[in-house]
């Protein structure tokens, strides 16, 4: 199993997370910051339980984060 | 030359720096909200929600209120930018300082003042003409010498070139702060090495750092002596303020969102010094020098007076970080204020405190406080020194308030 965590407070918008990983970001015309799709938040920490065809782009997404905002873990 | 008033703008990364830029004496302060500005990173920035805050705060000491909305904007910022503007509007914030023209055209049709940012890098008196249709004031290029800013604001005067409120176009500058090795803040290291752009307000600062020079092709290495090859020293016009304001400046900025509180009152009551020192016709060789040492306590990279006395390069900080003649040590927090007796009780949670320290405290409503540790109490007993991990009491000239924290100044 994959877990993205996305630290949404900090995420200044930059659009990299949506170009490298379509599938799983979106960004909001709200406030401008990114969505982790189907992602369930708890204290403004968002979290997406998903399999392992998620793993590398999400990964790169992190990658590119400026702000590391986004951590993906394999379990 | 008619007299103006000259305003002193302050940076605010927070409520105890906004404090502090107002016990400085400036005439108004700037600040970032969410993460549409030049310090996008949260620890730099306000959110929606403390709008009403900062308008209370400036409206009550009387100085004006700047919101920074000058990065890039993408079509997804769109609908934050807006609201940004509309809530600035909503709470009486002086103005909004817009680089982007989808911010510059938005604020001027809802009415809201606008100043054009240092990004658009206005150098010369038709660009000035151009964005006069939409504002008032108007940051210039920081690369401009003092002759080029006098012959635009000459101009501006000939010419009567007047923004949306009818009045003159009002010429700002950077007056002192940290310079960008780049043209008007437009440098692409930070995004190509980091993927984390300056323009969105994330700058690594690539060019603080050390580097070295290598022929790929021989492998000799280049014998640089100062290694920081793109770190520019900081801006500091207090040697010739004078020429500053005779060039017909208006508006007088210090950089510095990311910037202690400390740093912001020091530097904002010494340019206050200096401007009134100017027009009253009382500056001198002796309060430079004297201004000098001041600014040279807190943060900087050894000064240099910038492109305006011409384009001397080579200016480059030959240090990392700061060159700071003192520095502050973390003691502990407030506790209570007796304010009869105008003691502070303290909690001294690291290193010691003796009699005689340079103590510090700030606050967000105590905004920054400095002053010698005259009489110190531990249990109703008058000492000459407390230890680490105690409750104490020193006499505080003013107010302080629970979770203030407490510092003490040494040389650095």
């Amino acid at each position: 199993m994959v877990i993205i965590t996305h630290f949404r407070k900090k995420c200044i918008g930059c659009n990299y997370c949506v170009e490298i990983a379509h599938q799983y970001w979106r960004m909001s015309k709200k406030d401008g910051k990114s969505v982790l799709l189907g992602a369930k938040e708890k204290k403004g920490i968002f979290t997406l339980r998903t399999n392992e065809a998620a793993l590398e782009a999400n990964q790169s997404a992190a990658k590119a984060c400026p702000v590391n905002v986004i951590q993906v873990k394999e379990i | 030359m008619k007299k103006r008033r000259v305003e002193l703008m302050a940076p605010a990364g927070n409520f105890e720096s906004m404090m502090a830029a107002i016990q400085g004496g400036a005439d108004a302060v700037y600040f970032g909200i969410e993460q549409l500005n030049m310090r996008a990173r949260a620890t730099m920035n306000f959110t929606l929600e403390d709008l009403a805050d900062i308008s209370k705060l400036c409206q009550k000491h009387q100085v004006k209120s700047y919101i920074t909305l000058n990065t890039i904007l993408y079509d997804h910022d769109l609908s934050l930018m807006k609201r940004i503007v509309e809530e600035a509007l909503e709470h009486g914030i002086s103005a909004v300082i817009a680089s982007d023209q989808a911010v510059i055209n938005y604020a001027h049709s809802k009415g809201m003042p606008v100043h054009i940012s240092t990004q658009t890098n206005i150098s010369n008196i038709e660009t000035v003409k151009f964005y006069a249709h939409f504002a008032d004031v108007m940051v210039l290029a920081r690369e401009l010498s003092l002759m080029q800013v006098k012959d635009i604001t000459r101009a501006i005067e000939r010419e009567q070139i007047k923004g949306p409120s009818g009045e003159l176009i009002r010429i700002e500058v950077f007056a002192h702060g940290a310079l960008c090795m780049a043209i008007s803040g437009k440098c692409y290291l930070s995004l190509h090495t980091h993927n984390s752009s300056a323009n969105r307000g994330v700058c690594i600062q690539n060019c603080r750092r050390q580097y070295e020079v290598k022929d790929r092709d021989e492998g000799f290495e280049y014998q640089i002596e100062n290694e920081y090859i793109m770190s520019p020293k900081d801006l500091n016009t207090l040697p010739f303020i004078d020429k500053l304001l005779d060039a017909g400046v208006d508006v007088l900025k210090i950089e510095g969102r990311a910037r202690a509180p400390e740093y912001v009152k020091t530097v904002t009551a010494t340019y206050r010094a200096a401007i009134n020192a100017v027009q009253q016709g009382t500056f001198n060789q002796e309060k430079v020098d004297h201004w000098m040492n001041e600014v040279e306590k807190v943060y900087n990279r050894g000064f240099w007076g910038g492109y305006y006395l011409g384009k001397k390069l080579g200016e480059w900080s030959d240090t990392y970080g700061s060159k700071a003649t003192t520095k502050k040590i973390y003691l502990g927090r407030g506790v209570h204020y007796f304010s009869k007796i105008k003691v502070g009780e303290f909690k001294i949670e690291s290193h010691q405190l003796k009699k005689g320290d340079q103590l510090l405290v700030t606050g967000p409503t105590t905004g920054v406080l400095e002053f010698t540790a005259e009489e110190i109490q531990l249990d109703n007993k008058e000492v000459d020194s407390v230890p680490r991990g105690v409750h104490c009491s020193i006499k505080v000239p003013e107010k302080i308030r629970a979770s203030d924290k407490l510092y003490k100044i040494v040389e650095a």
